[in-house]
C-alpha cells in the first residue's frame, strides 16, 4: 500500500491500461484475503452465537449473541490446558534455541570435518515421521513414568524441532561477517567468547524468528500429545488435545459453540503474534529453504 | 591471547572434556565438537533410539502389553497381510499426491499474484500467515463443522441440501484434502514468493522486450529460476503430508476409507494396545516415509542439500 509509488516503477509503464490492471489485480488479492480470513470470521461469529437454532444456522449474523460459550470453555478447565501448552512450548523453545544455536554456529563457522555428513544426518532426522516414535516411546515413557508429564512431551518435541532450528540458525549465523569474530579473536577473546559476546547478539533477529516458529510447532502438536497425555488438564493435557476432546460424548453432537469459543481463545493471541512479527517469521520460514 | 579472564574460561568449560589448549580456551575444532554434541545427543536419544527400539519390540508377540514370546517376523507378515494396512497406505498416498499438487498450484498462483500486485500487498502478506499459525486441530474442527450436515455451512452456501460430505468414502477424503489445502497453500505461497523475489525484474522485462508473452515468460523464465524454491516447498509438503494425523483424527476418526498410516499406528498404542504389532506397523511406516523423503532429497533436491553445505561454510 505505502510502497505503491516506489514499486510501480518495476511494472512496465508502457501499458496504457496500467491503472485498471492494477485495480484488477488488487481485486484478485481479495480472493487470497477471503481464503485466509473468512473461516476465521466464521469461527468468531459462531463462537458468539447462543442456542441451538442460532448455532445450527449457516447465517453468520443470526443471533442471539452472547459470551456463554466462553464461560463454558473455562468451566471445563481450559485455562489449565493453556498453562500446560504454554509450559511445554516454552520449554521446547528454550532447549531448542540453547542447544540448536550452538550446533548451528559450529556448522556455519567453525572448521568441522564431515560437515556435509552432519547436515545430511540432521536433514534425515527432519524427515522422521513422528508416528514412528509413538509405540516405542510410549513403552519407554510408561516404564520410566513420563506419561502424562510435561517432560514426556517437550523432550520429543525438542528432538523434532532441532533440525529446523539448526537449518534456520545456520543461515543466519552464516550471514554474519566472519571478520567480526576475527577482530574479537585478535583482541584476545577465546572462540567461545567470540561466539557468545559477538555473534550471538548479532544473530538475535534470526534466533527470535526460529524461536517463534519452534514455539508454534510445539504449541500445535497433536499426535504425541493425544497419545502420551490424552486426559487430565490438571496434569499435562495440551490445548489441541482438549479442543479435539470436546468431541467425545456423542459422535454427531459436537458442542459447536464451546469448541469454536475455545478455538477463538487460542487463535486470537496467535494471530496477533503472527501479525506483530510478520517479517521476522517470514524471514525465518524462508531462511531454511530459499537461501540455504 | 596471553590471558583469559577466569569467569569466561569457567563458562567455556562445563561441557568440555578435551583439555584446553595453550591457555586460550578451547581450540576451534574441539569447540565445534562440543557445540554439536548436545544436539546430536538429544536427537540420538529421543529420535533415533526409539526408532531402533521399535524394531526390537516388533519382534515380540504381545497380548495386551504382556510379552508372550519371540515372534520373529510374524508381526511384519501379519501387517503386510492386513488389508487395513494397504488401505491406510493407499489413503496416505492419495492424500499426499492430491493435497501437495493442489497446494502447489494454488500457492504458485497466490505467489505470482502477490509478486505482481502492489495495492494491498502488505495486508495480504500479513493475512497469509493466519492459516499457518492456526493449529491443525482447530482447522480440522472448523472444516468439520463447515462440511457438516446439520449446521451445513457449505451445503447451504452451494444449495446442496443435506449432502453428507464426511459420511461417505471419496467425499470424506475430499473434505480432508480441502482442509489441508486451505491451511497450507498460503504457506507454500510464502515460500514461493520469497523465491520469486530473488528473480531480478530485468530478466522478465528483457524477455518481454524480446516479445515473450505472459505464459512464455512464466514457463521459460520464471519457473526455471524458481526451481530451487519449488523443490524445497514440494519436499517440505510431501514429507509433511505423508504424516497426516490431526485432520483425519478430528474430521472422520479414520472412518470411510480415510484412515492414514499415522492413525492406524496410533490405534495400536492406546485403543487396542499391542506394542509388537504397533511397532511393526510404525517401523514399516518409518521405512516408507523416510524412504520417500530420501528419494525426494536424492532425486530432486541434491542441489539443495549441497547448497546448504556450501552456504554453511
Amino acid at each position: 500500500m505505502s510502497d505503491t509509488m516506489t514499486d510501480t516503477t518495476t511494472e512496465p509503464a508502457t501499458r496504457p491500461a496500467g491503472g485498471r490492471r492494477q485495480w484488477a489485480k488488487a481485486a484478485m488479492l481479495l480472493v487470497i484475503l477471503v481464503w485466509c480470513l473468512f473461516p476465521f470470521l466464521w469461527l468468531v461469529m459462531t463462537s458468539l452465537k447462543l442456542g441451538d437454532r442460532a448455532l445450527n444456522s449457516p447465517d453468520l449474523f443470526q443471533g442471539p449473541f452472547g459470551l456463554d460459550n466462553y464461560r463454558n470453555v473455562f468451566e471445563q478447565d481450559f485455562h489449565l490446558n493453556l498453562r500446560n501448552s504454554l509450559a511445554i512450548a516454552t520449554m521446547t523453545t528454550l532447549i531448542c534455541i540453547a542447544v540448536g544455536s550452538l550446533a548451528a554456529y559450529a556448522l556455519a563457522r567453525l572448521p568441522l570435518k564431515r560437515r556435509l555428513l552432519l547436515l545430511t544426518g540432521v536433514l534425515a532426522v527432519s524427515l522422521f515421521p513422528p508416528v514412528a516414535l509413538v509405540p516405542p516411546l510410549y513403552e519407554v515413557w510408561r516404564s520410566i513414568g513420563l506419561l502424562n508429564k510435561w517432560e514426556g512431551l517437550y523432550l520429543p518435541y525438542t528432538a523434532f524441532e532441532l533440525p529446523l532450528t539448526i537449518f534456520i540458525l545456520t543461515t543466519f549465523y552464516a550471514a554474519i561477517p566472519k571478520e567480526l569474530e576475527e577482530a574479537a579473536r585478535v583482541d584476545g577473546a577465546t572462540p567461545f567468547q567470540a561466539f557468545y559476546k559477538v555473534v550471538f547478539p548479532l544473530a538475535a533477529p534470526g534466533v527470535f524468528a526460529a524461536a517463534i516458529i519452534v514455539f508454534v510447532a510445539a504449541w500445535n502438536e497433536f499426535l504425541l500429545a493425544s497419545t502420551f497425555a490424552p486426559r487430565n488438564p490438571e496434569i499435562a493435557q495440551t490445548v489441541p488435545v482438549a479442543i479435539a476432546a470436546f468431541t467425545g460424548q456423542v459422535e454427531f453432537q459436537r458442542p459447536i459453540g464451546t469448541i469454536t469459543a475455545a478455538c477463538v481463545v487460542v487463535v486470537i493471541p496467535m494471530v496477533l503474534v503472527a501479525l506483530a512479527f510478520q517479517r521476522r517469521i517470514v524471514a525465518g520460514l524462508t531462511a531454511g529453504s530459499v537461501k540455504g | 591471547m596471553t590471558q583469559t579472564r577466569p569467569a569466561a574460561a569457567g563458562e567455556a568449560r562445563p561441557a568440555a572434556r578435551p583439555p584446553r589448549q595453550r591457555g586460550s580456551g578451547l581450540s576451534e575444532r574441539a569447540l565445534a565438537r562440543v557445540f554439536v554434541a548436545p544436539s546430536l545427543a538429544l536427537m540420538a536419544l529421543v529420535a533415533l533410539f526409539p526408532v531402533l527400539y521399535a524394531i526390537v519390540l516388533s519382534l515380540f508377540e504381545y497380548t495386551r502389553r504382556q510379552r508372550e514370546g519371540f515372534a520373529g517376523l510374524g508381526n511384519y507378515t501379519e501387517a503386510l497381510g492386513d488389508d487395513r494396512f494397504w488401505s491406510a497406505l493407499w489413503f496416505t498416498l492419495v492424500f499426499t499426491v492430491t493435497s501437495v499438487a493442489a497446494e502447489f498450484l494454488i500457492g504458485l498462483g497466490f505467489a505470482l499474484l502477490m509478486n505482481q500486485t502492489f495495492r494491498g500487498r502488505g495486508l495480504t502478506r500479513a493475512a497469509i500467515l493466519i492459516p499457518w499459525v492456526i493449529p491443525t486441530v482447530i482447522a480440522a474442527q472448523m472444516w468439520f463443522f463447515m462440511f457438516n450436515v446439520t449446521p451445513g455451512f457449505i451445503n447451504t452456501l452451494f444449495g446442496l441440501g443435506d449432502f453428507n460430505w464426511l459420511g461417505q468414502p471419496g467425499w470424506a477424503t475430499f473434505a480432508i484434502v480441502f482442509a489441508d489445502v486451505w491451511k497450507t497453500a498460503p504457506f507454500v505461497a510464502l515460500l514461493l514468493l520469497a523465491g520469486l523475489q530473488t528473480i531480478p525484474a530485468e530478466m522478465t522485462e528483457s524477455a518481454m522486450v524480446d516479445g515473450a508473452g505472459r505464459w512464455q515468460r512464466l514457463w521459460y523464465i520464471t519457473l526455471p529460476l524458481l526451481r530451487p524454491a519449488i523443490l524445497v516447498a514440494l519436499l517440505f509438503r510431501t514429507v509433511d503430508a505423508l504424516r497426516v494425523y490431526d485432520l483425519v483424527a478430528v474430521m472422520t476418526g479414520g472412518a470411510f476409507d480415510t484412515e492414514s498410516l499415522s492413525v492406524l499406528v496410533q490405534q495400536y498404542v492406546v485403543r487396542t494396545p499391542d506394542p509388537g504389532f504397533g511397532s511393526a506397523l510404525s517401523t514399516l511406516t518409518f521405512i516408507l516415509i523416510l524412504g520417500i523423503g530420501l528419494l525426494f532429497v536424492r532425486a530432486l533436491g541434491r542441489d539443495i542439500a549441497i547448497g546448504r553445505g556450501e552456504e554453511a561454510r
